[in-house]
């Protein structure tokens, strides 16, 4: 098994994605819908408000990369379904029997779902506009925050096919997942600054990985004050190295 | 020549307690069409993972054209093709774009994989419907396409587990057709599991019995069924010319086991009916009977799988 197998196994992935995409865009649209209202509706009402520090920027704007995150995080946390249903199928057994490391297949799906994940944003992100949201006009800036939000997708599908090689079942997995997605998101400063939080959720919030992307997409789509970026993409990529590598180890637990 | 498969004391234990194989030894001749026939539980899928990879077995040996399957685990996927008893296709994709995925997860180089493509699609008799979204293929052609992806490498071994369970007869035929004249162009050996009897009698060069983790029988369909050593040579004459004094005579012949009359009907038990049959005609002219009719009943491979398991079971499950 080369490098190159694993390389064509995980291209092989993303292409099925995207496929699977062209036929049936339902679910990117259906999907488009709650984020859309976190903006219109919860953005604008907070606007008036006013009570919490933003630094000078309108809320709207401010949760704008947040609410960005959590749709394509929405996407990838479960992913995880898509794996469950694959293994209740034959396919993932195929696979494990196919010419390809396990890694490749983990790695491939993950980042599979982190291209499907930037097409939910790139969905929002016109509403966005429509809605008022002065985002930075430096193209390069707005390139660079979709790769950030592709980045971390690619590891929470990790952290998705990690539970679903522990859950199996699609209604175990369904319960860890809506568990998950919206205590991510408050414990994160996607809604408001860390320092606002109680200590304890302060500390929960240095170690989410949301935290850090929100932080890097705020800087390049809105305020453009780049000065955290470099550990904020450091802090994702460690990340997503150490989930691919957890969730790659186990994923052969899955057709046991 | 290397066997195509080959396991030695091969044993499977799950979670310690488990033991779903249990010394299984097994060898598949190159080029042949294998069954392995067996009630449910009795370790035919677990073999059939263990052989292709997926498990490991918990001692014992098992190599494919003398690779071994867990020293060598990465060399025998790339010359195996396996199709598992579920759905492993993509249903929200066409025929050709399943393919397609599968031809580069495989890695057909990309100036063969429009040929290898169009051949598997011919191989598995489904260029008409290859454009089509797979969610509106009848289960026939989900199988055949299933088997068409494992193809796409021309594989030297082919797994097929439970390969035409939940399919009509027409549908079953169209899978062995296709199956048969593909193993025939490439030489392909096919190792398949099966509840039906009458596939594996069929399409099979041999068949072995896997009954609680261990091969109890193996052979050749004809062999199996001779092992049974019990034909039925049926006799009817018209004047009801067979007596106790006949019967009497005919249970006296070496080659005869035993024989009742039922209906003006004499039934002679014989180990082997081709090899008896004159004897027996021979003794009946002697008594002055006059045959109007003879026949002789085989054991079927249903007789075969009674004897050696105990049960006939159709359900679906982990086997």
């Amino acid at each position: 098994m080369t490098a190159d197998d694993s390389f064509r196994e995980m291209l092989a992935m993303i292409e099925l994605e995207m496929r699977r995409l062209r036929h049936d865009r339902t679910e990117i649209y259906t999907r488009a819908i709650q984020p859309i209202l976190w903006l219109s509706v919860f953005g604008t009402v907070m606007s008036q408000v006013r009570g919490i520090p933003t630094g000078g920027m309108p809320y709207i704007d401010y949760i704008t990369p947040g609410v960005l995150l959590q749709s394509t995080i929405f996407v990838s946390v479960f992913y995880g379904l898509t794996i469950v249903w694959e293994r209740e199928t034959g396919i993932l057994k195929r696979l494990l029997v196919a010419p390809a490391s396990r890694w490749a297949t983990v790695i491939g799906r993950s980042v599979a779902s982190g291209v499907r994940a930037v097409v939910q944003a790139l969905i929002i992100f016109p509403v966005a506009v429509l809605l008022g949201v002065k985002f930075v006009h430096n193209p390069l800036y707005i390139a660079a925050a979709f790769l950030v939000l592709f980045l971390v997708s690619g590891g929470f599908a990790a952290i998705s096919i990690f539970v679903a090689s522990l859950m199996k079942t699609r209604e175990r997995f369904m319960g860890l997942g809506q568990a998950l997605i919206m205590p991510l998101f408050f414990a994160s400063n996607a809604l408001y600054p860390i320092e606002l939080m109680p200590r304890a959720l302060q500390y929960i919030a240095v170690l989410n990985p949301l935290t850090y992307a929100v932080d890097a997409t705020r800087g390049l789509l809105i305020s453009g004050d780049l000065s955290s970026l470099a550990v904020d993409v450091v802090a994702i990529i460690v990340f997503d190295v150490v989930i691919f590598a957890v969730a790659s180890v186990s994923f052969k637990k899955i057709i046991e | 020549m290397a066997f195509a498969i080959e396991a030695r004391q091969l044993t499977k234990i799950y979670d310690g307690k488990t033991k779903a194989l249990d010394g299984v030894d097994l060898r598949v001749n190159p080029a042949k069409v294998f069954a392995l026939l067996g009630p449910n539980g009795s370790g035919k899928t677990t073999l059939m993972r263990v052989l292709t990879t997926q498990f490991k077995p918990t001692s014992g040996e098992a190599r494919s054209f003398g690779l071994d399957v867990v020293e060598s685990g990465s060399e025998v996927r790339k010359m195996i093709g396996y199709v598992p008893q579920e759905t492993s296709v993509w249903a929200d994709i066409s025929g050709f774009e399943n393919l397609l995925i599968y031809s580069k997860v495989y890695g057909v180089p990309s100036s063969l994989r429009k040929k290898s493509i169009t051949d598997a699609l011919q191989s598995m008799g489904l260029e008409e419907v290859a454009k089509r979204m797979v969610k509106t293929y009848s289960g026939g052609m989900v199988r055949r396409l299933e088997i068409a992806c494992a193809l796409l490498v021309k594989p030297r071994v082919l797994f097929l587990d439970e390969p035409t369970i939940g399919l009509d007869p027409s549908a079953r035929k169209a899978v062995w057709e296709n199956l048969t004249s593909f193993k025939k162009e490439y030489g392909t050996t096919v190792f398949f599991n099966t509840h039906y009897m009458d596939e594996a009698d069929l399409y099979s060069d041999e068949i072995a019995i896997i009954n609680k983790g261990k091969i109890v029988k193996s052979g050749t369909p004809s062999q199996l069924k001779h092992s049974l050593r019990s034909e039925i040579l049926q006799f009817r004459s018209n004047h009801n010319s067979i007596d106790e004094n006949v019967l009497r005579n005919i249970k006296g012949l070496a080659v005869v086991r035993d024989a009742i009359i039922s209906d003006s009907q004499l039934d002679v038990f014989v180990e082997d009916g081709e090899f008896a049959l004159p004897l027996v005609i021979e003794a009946l002219r002697s008594e002055g009977v006059s045959i109007e009719r003879i026949s002789i009943t085989r054991p079927t491979l249903d007789d075969v799988f009674l004897k050696y398991v105990g049960t006939l079971s159709f359900g679906r499950g982990k086997g």
